[in-house]
């Protein structure tokens, strides 16, 4: 694209030389004719005009100029010297100049907005070229590619745009000039740049009063006319590719999570199908008859083995779905001191070297909740407790009346979280750094347990060794151990449910 | 039980699956024939009539869902247990609505299954006196409307009744919230299950010896009740979990 103003002085002078030539034949034609002042004037004012259409202001004006000496020479009394003797003739070849000089100023402006508007509607059109080429090109095109109609319509040769947000920096084309460092120093400023000398120039991009990012171009022609609405159209483009990105990694997500359900199902069948067999094979040897004693126990074991596997199986893909899953809890009425007794009888006989105490407090009332997701979670409480404690220690489960809903608490002695583990115990796969090798676990518990307390409204937390201290009951028990950080208790607490119209029941 | 062995179809493919079963059947006293497939089940119907098709749900080909549904149409009188890996409601419900009469979930003990099995054996072969109903120290007499509990009459109104009555005429199978709303109080109503809660918690005061801990009544997760008979060493068993 050419500048508006860019005809060179050495041009200028060309000019003016072809129209001193054209200015002296004619003095010579008008001459040998022995036409006068009347006709010569406007001979030499007819040049002059064209002159400017072709030249600039410069050669006009030399010619301009050049055209009233000889008028003066040539054709004004006393001929062959610039001497004017009449003033009608002075005022005639000031006029005759003053003419020329005006027209010649008038019809180089002309020509230099023509220049500006043909140059300008170049530009728009280079731009809505290029918005057309943006608006065509995939979300997912390479940077390489990118790059190429910028690099043919303004002869940019590398762009850098940096996310404000993420701090991530995307460039296409290779920079000389450090374009990248530029456009985030030029972000961290605030401030837009433009550096002529190496063609860098920079934007930064507002939304709104905040700066969002900023981008950077090289190589740009006419780069004070061109940065702004270029900034813009890029900015819009990367825009569309970033969402475009966003909504890919969100339905490979999705997708990975169909996978994972399938691998779910295709793993409870893999591992149950055989656990049937065994059971099936088990029961036919007893079946069968004719075993001793000792046989009818083995059998009775293979059974009682292959079930409880069965059970951990069920329950490991259960945690598995939850983990990943929006909980949605079936709040029904249940008889909440009754799920705990039952907790705490399946894993006495789980861990009969473990001492399960429990404690029941406040008014004996009917509770809400989801009771297999509230199974869950205090089991996993539950499991904690004994895989954590040493053998022979007491665990300790207390369930707690109180208007707002129920609370059950899970204390064990014998072990503690250090501080620094206390925040990450309810992240997803973390397993504490005191886990022994052999501690069976997903590290998924405590976040399910979690997630299903938080689906009930209710929370699940370690409570921390002071108020430990000061409660009563089951932490009670534990208070000392407690104080020296020997004993751990996670708090559940599950609200009761919004109240709303009760349903009557009346039995007729 | 009826003087013939009671025949029964297995349907898995997992030959070492079929294999431990028609052993195990075998030795409990059923006769059993094997299919490989959902195919092979409906093709070995056709020829021969089964008291019972113990059908898996997760096959290659036609899947337990889908054969449940063109057995039931080829061979009605048959008993379908359709057998699951997942406890989720979904599919019990789906094996419900394919006309399947109960289910079990893998891996169960021999004895679970036999017990499953002869319990649908019976509800599909109605005994010959239904006007009273007996299970455990209860006796409930349908047309004079009067429940027995060791001989002593306790009171019902009549909704406890139908739904009782409803309960022990159905005994061992599972039954869905759904199916039991439509049944009592009419086919408007499915959605009411506070209804049936507090009917079900009132029923459990008057027959159980402990309500909390249910001996007739139990629940069935997500899916509705199940009336077993504590003194039939063939009922269902209670439920245990970890």
């Amino acid at each position: 694209m050419k500048r508006a103003s860019s005809i060179s002085l050495r041009q200028s002078l060309e000019y003016a030389l072809a129209g001193s030539v054209v200015t002296g034949l004619l003095t010579l034609l008008c001459f040998k004719l022995g036409l006068g002042l009347s006709v010569a004037g406007p001979a030499y004012l007819l040049t002059v005009v064209l002159q400017s259409l072709t030249g600039d202001f410069l050669s006009a004006a030399l010619v301009s100029c050049l055209a009233a000496g000889c008028l003066d020479y040539f054709f004004v009394e006393p001929l062959f010297t610039f001497r004017i003797t009449r003033l009608s003739d002075l005022f005639a070849l000031l006029s005759f100049l003053v003419t020329a000089l005006v027209i010649t100023q008038l019809v180089s402006r002309l020509r230099i907005e023509i220049r500006f508007t043909k140059a300008q509607k170049e530009r728009l059109d280079h731009l809505y070229q290029l918005s057309q080429q943006l608006l065509r090109l995939d979300p997912d095109t390479s940077e390489e590619r990118f790059l190429e109609p910028f690099h043919r319509l303004f002869g940019v040769t590398a762009i850098t745009l940096f996310d404000g947000q993420t701090g991530e920096t995307r460039i296409a084309g290779g920079s000389r000039n450090r374009l990248a460092e530029r456009t985030r120093d030029a972000y961290i400023a605030g401030l837009d740049s433009y550096d002529g000398a190496a063609g860098v120039s920079v934007r930064c991009l507002q939304l709104g009063s905040k700066v969002s990012g900023a981008i950077g171009f090289e190589s740009l022609e006419d780069p004070e006319e061109t940065v702004g609405p270029l900034a813009a159209l890029t900015s819009a483009h990367f825009e569309k590719m970033r969402a475009f990105r966003t909504a890919s990694a969100a339905s490979a997500a999705a997708q990975a999570e169909v996978y994972r359900s399938a691998i779910l199902d295709a793993l409870a069948h893999e591992f149950k199908t055989p656990l049937a067999t065994i059971l099936a094979a088990a029961g036919g040897i007893r079946e069968a008859g004719a075993l001793g004693p000792e046989q009818s126990e083995m059998a009775d074991t293979v059974e009682s083995e292959a079930e409880r596997l069965g059970r951990l199986t069920s329950r490991l893909l259960r945690v598995a779905r939850l983990d990943r899953e929006e909980i949605r809890p079936r709040i029904e009425v249940i008889d909440a001191d009754l799920v705990v007794r039952h907790m705490a009888d399946q894993y006495s006989r789980r861990f009969p070297d473990r001492e399960i105490a429990v404690a029941h407090r406040g008014q004996e009332q009917e509770e809400s909740a989801d009771p297999e997701l509230l199974r869950l979670a205090v089991s996993q409480l539950l499991d904690n407790a004994c895989k954590y404690s040493p053998p022979g220690s007491k665990v300790c489960i207390a369930l707690d009346h109180n208007p707002d809903g129920f609370v059950i608490e899970v204390s064990n002695s014998g072990s503690s979280i250090p501080a620094s583990e206390q925040r990450l115990i309810f992240e997803r796969f973390y397993r504490g750094s005191g886990t022994k090798q052999h501690t069976a676990g997903t590290g998924l518990g405590l976040y399910v347990a979690r997630k299903i307390a938080l689906a009930h409204s209710g929370s699940l937390y370690l409570v921390p060794p002071e108020v430990n201290e000061a409660a009563n009951g089951a932490a009670n028990e534990f208070a000392n151990e407690a104080a020296n950080g020997h004993a751990v208790t996670f708090r559940l607490k599950i609200p009761s449910p919004q109240p709303r119209p009760d349903h009557v029941v009346t039995t007729h | 039980m009826s003087s013939l062995p009671t025949s029964v179809l297995v349907v898995d493919d997992e030959a070492a699956l079929r294999k431990a079963l028609r052993t195990s059947l075998v030795a409990s006293g059923f006769t059993v024939e094997e299919a490989r497939s959902g195919e092979e089940a409906l093709e070995a119907v056709r020829h021969q009539a089964f008291d019972l098709v113990l059908l898996d749900i997760n096959m290659p080909g036609l899947d337990g869902f889908d054969a449940c549904k063109r057995i039931r149409s080829v061979s009605p009188q048959s008993g379908i247990v359709m057998v699951t890996v997942k406890d989720f409601e979904e599919d019990k419900v789906r094996a419900l609505e394919a006309g399947a009469d109960d289910y079990v979930t893998k891996p169960f003990r021999l004895r679970e299954l036999t017990a499953r099995l002869r319990a649908v054996l019976r509800r599909i072969q109605p005994p010959a006196d239904p006007e009273t109903v007996r299970a455990g120290d209860l006796e409930l007499d349908l047309k004079r409307r009067i429940l027995l509990r060791n001989r002593q009459e306790v009171h019902l109104a009549p909704k406890e009744f139908d739904l009782l009555a409803f309960m022990m005429q159905h005994m061992d199978a599972p039954l869905r919230h759904v199916t039991l709303l439509h049944s009592i109080w009419g086919p408007e109503y499915g959605n009411e299950l506070e209804y049936l809660r507090a009917y079900v918690r009132i029923l459990r005061k008057k027959i159980e010896k402990n309500p909390a801990e249910p001996e007739y009544i139990l629940t069935e997760p997500w899916l509705g009740y199940r009336f077993r008979n504590p003194s039939d060493p063939d009922s269902s068993p209670l439920p245990t979990d970890d």
